[in-house]
């Protein structure tokens, strides 16, 4: 009996298992790195230091591996996100909800990569961070300042999510696993 | 077996190749990744990055990007050749700066199967920027003390390139180094973390390389505080504390150098010198022994320890120990041959050494410790092996035997035998060339020897395959040949190569032929010259026809003008033009080359003069300069005596350009002499006060540059009282013209006074000069920086300055001393004897007399070869172009030290007794 469980498993993993690149990026502060840490099943912590260039972690969810490349969000790294972007599954797009100075420079950042013909077709996801911080503004405010409605020829979606509170997490992991090449 | 593996190997070379693995790079971002396909392919990078092979930027971005989608992989071996190619890629990729977090997150990892962390701190250092370094500081630090020696090591070596970019933060790590440095971990083999944890080497190998790079480190963090450095010097050189004789070698280096830099600390430096020569290391050893032969101005005390423990290895069994020591001992006898003198029988033993590096050195350094009766047994000694051994070798004999035809002219036969016989062997460039210079100097410097050498030369070109040294031997038989009694006999080879050779040396050998025509005696070698010259006309290239047709022309001149075209003798002094030259190329900005370089400033010299100081750089640069280069420029040797002769001449054309500047003196023509620098104060005294004296034809010129030392105070109007007495009480002939006067010195300033006397042009005058310095000080208001209106007169008397006999004579030269001092019988002649109480030993005796007497030491005797006695000989000309010779003999006994018998002649009346009037 376990040898057929763990046969069926292992047929599981042959057939089912797939390895999915996802890129995070956003502006630097945004939270991109403390997410990656929470759904790597660490801790929040708010000494969190800049990211000088990239960082990547694996996640597993079931029969999939997500292969995490979170991008340092410092102006000198913005030019470099094309090319870490180009043939991966999903973008995450992390917005810091609660700083609304920044909202039109995250804007103008995401267009003009989303401009690029390399980015073509890839699904993208916004989150706007620390629905925590009583000053945040909601999903409707960002989707606004970011002018998401002008985006076309790409799924775009759109949460607000609290990395510290761990608030709607899970909807993201199950955004990111629905977007998985079959 | 062997034949599969051969295969294999063969395959593998085969096969890797830039462009094949630049395409194999889609392996990168193939998910999942297969980390036995990546590690083959990085290790092909790799094997092409070490083998010298670069990629070009866009090449190299993209592997490196594409190297970075293999971050974080589990495969730890994977890892590990990632940090090894991403290190060689750092300095040629762009954007190397994106993978800094990914690489810290590894160096802070812990585990006993993280083999890893090592290579991603090394990598780590070569692409991070240095506002980043803040954020690795406990990563580092943490490291530096890890109880892994790899990871130690690492972290240090890593500070240690990290420091140019962010000194400030890894000067905050001297504590933890410091205990790396101190403690006694040991790494075996070269397991430095590297192939997997799988397999610890018996720890038979121990090294303790942690130490070496902890104290490397803490040398580059302190060495801007000298105090520091001596404190660790100190403690580290206590013995048992440090394990690694690499570092304690390194350790032997940094105390020459402070010994170098501070005086001051040259005893203590040199104490713990002396005991590393008893380190159980024999690498240590030798680091100290040659430390301490190249430390400046060694006594006799000094070196003694070194010199003894070379001895010692001297008789090791081990040829490679032997070989170390003999090397040393080679390089110090070419400037301190008494003190390796001492070893001459142990030496001796190793002249016939089966191994030919070992035996060269022995025979190269008895040429130089030895006298002149064991010269010809030694050179047999050689000729019996030249054939066994490198050009390398073969060049560094060739130079010890160019020295000795400089120190032992009589043995000139000999020596030629020997460099006409190899010169015949087969050989290179830089063999042939060395021979070819050697029997240059015979024949410029060995008047005996110059028929015979220049007729081997001749032979040589015959048949030399290399156009730059037929092209100089041809050139050479140009200016010597059409001297020597049968200037017939050089035409016919010179003649054989305008018909057998290549353009460049057929040109050669046209010019070398005009010299024979050109202002020719003897009407039928004119003749036969001529007709020469015009077969050339018909010569196949330009170069050759434009030279045949420009000196048929000139054969047809008057002897006069045609003889300035080729036989000109007087030429540019080399070392001003090198020295205008190097500062005009120097100059920086494009408008420094707005002007053209300016020859009129060059001085022009006779061939006698620059063949005097062609002969002494000769003699002198058989003293190796052996400092480290890190020590900066060298003083320049003040106290050789060659040097002294050699500066004197170039000193006086160098102020005669400076003098020339000034408006009141530019009517007094041309310097005949200016005389060394000498001290008037101490040099730490308020005023620092130098004086140079110049002469000219009829006016004598004193130059008395003088530094404010003082920081509050400023003075204006400086001037300089100056009386001249005569030795005997009469009046002196010399009346005071003017004086130019500094207005203003500023603190730390330096200006110059100069005093003119005017001088009868045909008396020469010996007297004693009485220097007051005149000024008003001014004290400098702190508070504006201005100086006070008023200032308040004052005096400061200096010591005397003496005008005699050598201000008049300047140094010349000429090949036989003999010829000379017979020469002199006729003409003026003073002696005196007299102990030198200043003088330790004869060749200081000798270094001293030289520049008081500011003659050209003559055949070799400014080197001393015995301690007891020794003969000086002496050439110079006066100002007034006559001849001045003198014999210096001199005995040392321990009991009165050095007493010298100082003779001179002098074609004029008077000034043999002048000169030796300035020394009694
Ligand atoms: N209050 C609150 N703070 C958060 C939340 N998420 C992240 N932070 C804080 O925001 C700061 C920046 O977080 P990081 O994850 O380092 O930001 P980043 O986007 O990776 O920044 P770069 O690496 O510079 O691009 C840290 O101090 C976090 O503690 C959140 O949900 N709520
Ligand atoms: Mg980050």
């Amino acid at each position: 009996m376990d040898f057929f469980r763990r046969m069926y498993d292992w047929l599981l993993s042959v057939f089912w298992a797939t390895e999915m690149d996802v890129t995070m990026l956003g502006l630097q502060n945004a939270g991109k790195t403390s997410l990656l840490r929470v759904l790597a099943g660490g801790e929040f912590t708010i000494d969190s230091i800049p990211t000088v260039g990239f960082n990547m972690k694996r996640v597993k969810k079931g029969h999939v591996t997500l292969k995490c490349w979170d991008l340092g969000g410092q102006p000198r790294f913005r030019s470099m996100w094309e090319r870490y972007c180009r043939g991966v599954s999903a973008m995450l797009f992390v917005i810091d909800s609660a700083d609304v100075e920044a909202f039109p420079v995250a804007k103008e950042e995401l267009h003009l990569l989303l401009e690029k013909p390399t980015m073509e077709g890839i699904p993208l996801l916004v989150l706007a961070n620390k629905s925590d911080l009583p000053e945040h503004k909601n999903v409707e405010e960002v989707n606004e300042a970011l002018d998401l409605d002008s985006i076309q020829n790409r799924e775009v979606s759109i949460y607000g999510i609290s990395v510290k509170r761990e608030t709607n997490l899970d909807e993201v992991m199950k955004w990111m696993i629905k977007h998985a090449p079959k | 077996m062997s034949y599969n593996k051969k295969d294999e190997d063969d395959a593998g070379v085969v096969k890797v190749d830039r462009t094949s693995v630049f395409q194999e790079a889609r392996v990168f971002n193939v998910s999942p990744v297969s980390p036995r396909k990546c590690r083959i392919l990085l290790t092909k990078i790799a094997l092409l990055l070490f083998t010298g092979e670069k990629f070009p930027t866009n090449e190299a971005t993209s592997l490196f990007f594409g190297i970075s989608k293999l971050f974080q992989n589990k495969d730890a071996s994977l890892r590990q050749m990632v940090y090894l190619v991403i290190k060689e890629l750092a300095n040629t990729a762009e954007d190397v700066i994106m993978v800094t977090s990914s690489i810290m997150k590894d160096t802070a990892a812990v585990g006993s199967d993280v083999v890893y962390r090592a290579n991603a701190i090394r990598a780590l250092c070569r692409i991070i920027d240095a506002s980043t370094v803040q954020a690795i500081e406990r990563n580092i630090k943490t490291a530096i003390v890890d109880k892994t020696p790899s990871v130690s090591s690492a972290a240090l070596v890593s500070s240690y390139h990290l420091l140019p970019i962010a000194r400030d933060i890894v000067k905050r790590w001297q504590s933890e180094t410091q205990e790396a440095a101190s403690s006694s971990k040991s790494s075996s083999g070269f397991s430095l973390g590297f192939g997997g944890g799988g397999h610890h080497l018996a720890a038979a190998n121990t090294n303790y390389m942690t130490q070496y790079h902890a104290i490397g480190l803490l040398y580059q963090m302190r060495s801007h505080d000298r105090m520091a450095l001596v404190k660790m010097v100190q403690q580290y050189s206590a013995q048992g504390v440090v394990k690694s004789p690499a570092a304690r070698v390194m350790l032997v280096r940094l105390a020459a150098k402070l010994a170098e830099d501070d005086p001051s600390l040259r005893k203590p430096m040199m104490k713990l010198l002396d005991g590393w020569l008893q380190d159980k290391s024999e690498m240590v050893n030798f680091e100290a022994a040659k430390a301490i032969c190249d430390m400046p101005d060694l006594t006799d005390a000094e070196i003694g320890q070194a010199i003894h423990t070379l001895q010692l290895f001297l008789t090791s069994p081990r040829a490679v120990t032997k070989f170390a020591a003999i090397r040393i001992l080679h390089q110090f006898a070419s400037f301190k041959p008494d003190a390796v003198r001492p070893c001459n029988q142990d030496i001796e033993s190793l002249i016939s050494n089966t191994n030919r590096s070992i035996a060269t050195f022995a025979i190269t350094t008895l040429l130089k410790t030895g006298n002149e009766s064991s010269v010809d047994r030694l050179m047999k000694q050689i000729a019996s092996f030249m054939s066994e051994i490198t050009d390398e070798f073969k060049v560094t004999i060739v130079e010890a035997i160019r020295t000795l035809c400089l120190k032992f002219p009589s043995k000139q036969a000999g020596m030629l035998t020997f460099l006409s016989g190899i010169l015949r062997d087969e050989g290179g460039y830089e063999f042939k060339r060395s021979v070819v210079e050697s029997i240059f100097d015979l024949i410029k410097f060995v008047p005996d020897a110059k028929q015979e050498a220049l007729a081997h030369l001749c032979e040589f070109i015959e048949d030399c395959e290399f156009t730059k040294l037929a092209v100089r031997i041809l050139h050479l038989l140009g200016t010597e040949g059409p001297q020597t009694s049968q200037p017939t006999k050089y035409i016919r080879y010179i003649y054989n190569r305008v018909v057998l050779e290549n353009a460049i040396v057929r040109a050669a050998a046209v010019t070398a032929l005009a010299k024979f025509g050109v202002g020719q005696k003897d009407p039928e070698v004119k003749r036969s010259v001529g007709v020469l010259l015009r077969r050339c006309l018909d010569d196949t290239d330009d170069e050759v026809r434009d030279r045949a047709a420009l000196n048929l022309r000139l054969m047809k001149e008057d002897d006069e003008t045609a003889i300035k075209f080729v036989r000109n003798d007087s030429m540019f002094s080399l070392p001003v033009l090198e020295d205008q030259l190097a500062h005009y190329v120097a100059g920086g900005n494009a408008e420094a080359f707005a002007n053209a370089f300016d020859f009129a400033n060059v001085p022009v010299v006779t061939r006698e003069q620059s063949l005097a100081e062609d002969r002494t750089k000769k003699l002198t640069t058989a003293t190796p300069t052996l400092k480290a280069p890190s020590v900066g420029p060298k003083k320049p040797d003040q106290n050789s005596a060659a040097e002294a002769a050699n500066n004197i001449t170039v000193a006086t054309q160098r102020y005669s350009q400076q003098l020339q500047a000034i408006p009141e003196l530019s009517t007094y023509g041309a310097v005949l002499k200016s005389s060394p620098v000498v001290e008037l104060t101490e040099s730490e005294t308020e005023y620092v006060i130098t004086a140079v004296k110049h002469l000219f034809k009829e006016h004598l010129v004193l130059q008395y540059d003088i530094k404010n030392t003082l920081t509050d105070y400023m003075l204006a109007d400086v001037s300089v009282l100056c009386t001249a007495t005569s030795p005997d009480d009469e009046e002196v002939p010399l009346e005071e013209e003017f004086l130019i006067p500094v207005p203003l010195l500023k603190n730390e300033d330096q200006g110059t006074v100069y005093v003119s006397f005017a001088r009868p042009a045909d008396q020469l005058i010996a007297a004693s000069f009485t220097n007051v310095l005149k000024f008003s000080l001014k004290e400098i208001d702190p508070s504006t920086g201005e100086p006070e209106e008023s200032g308040y007169e004052d005096e400061y008397q200096v010591e005397d300055l003496e005008l005699s006999g050598s201000d008049y004579v300047l140094p010349a030269f000429a090949g036989s001393f003999d010829n000379i001092w017979n020469g002199l019988a006729e003409g003026d002649e003073a002696e005196e004897t007299l102990q030198l109480s200043n003088a330790k030993d004869i060749s200081n005796a000798v270094d001293l007399l030289v520049k008081a007497l500011g003659m050209q030491p003559l055949e070799g005797t400014e080197i001393a070869l015995s301690t007891s006695t020794h003969a000086l000989k002496l050439y110079g000309k006066s100002v007034g172009g006559g001849k001045v010779a003198g014999m210096v003999r001199m005995a040392y006994s321990a009991k009165s030290g050095v007493t010298v018998k100082i003779v001179i002649r002098s074609e004029e009346d008077g000034l043999a007794a002048l000169v030796v009037g300035g020394v009694a």
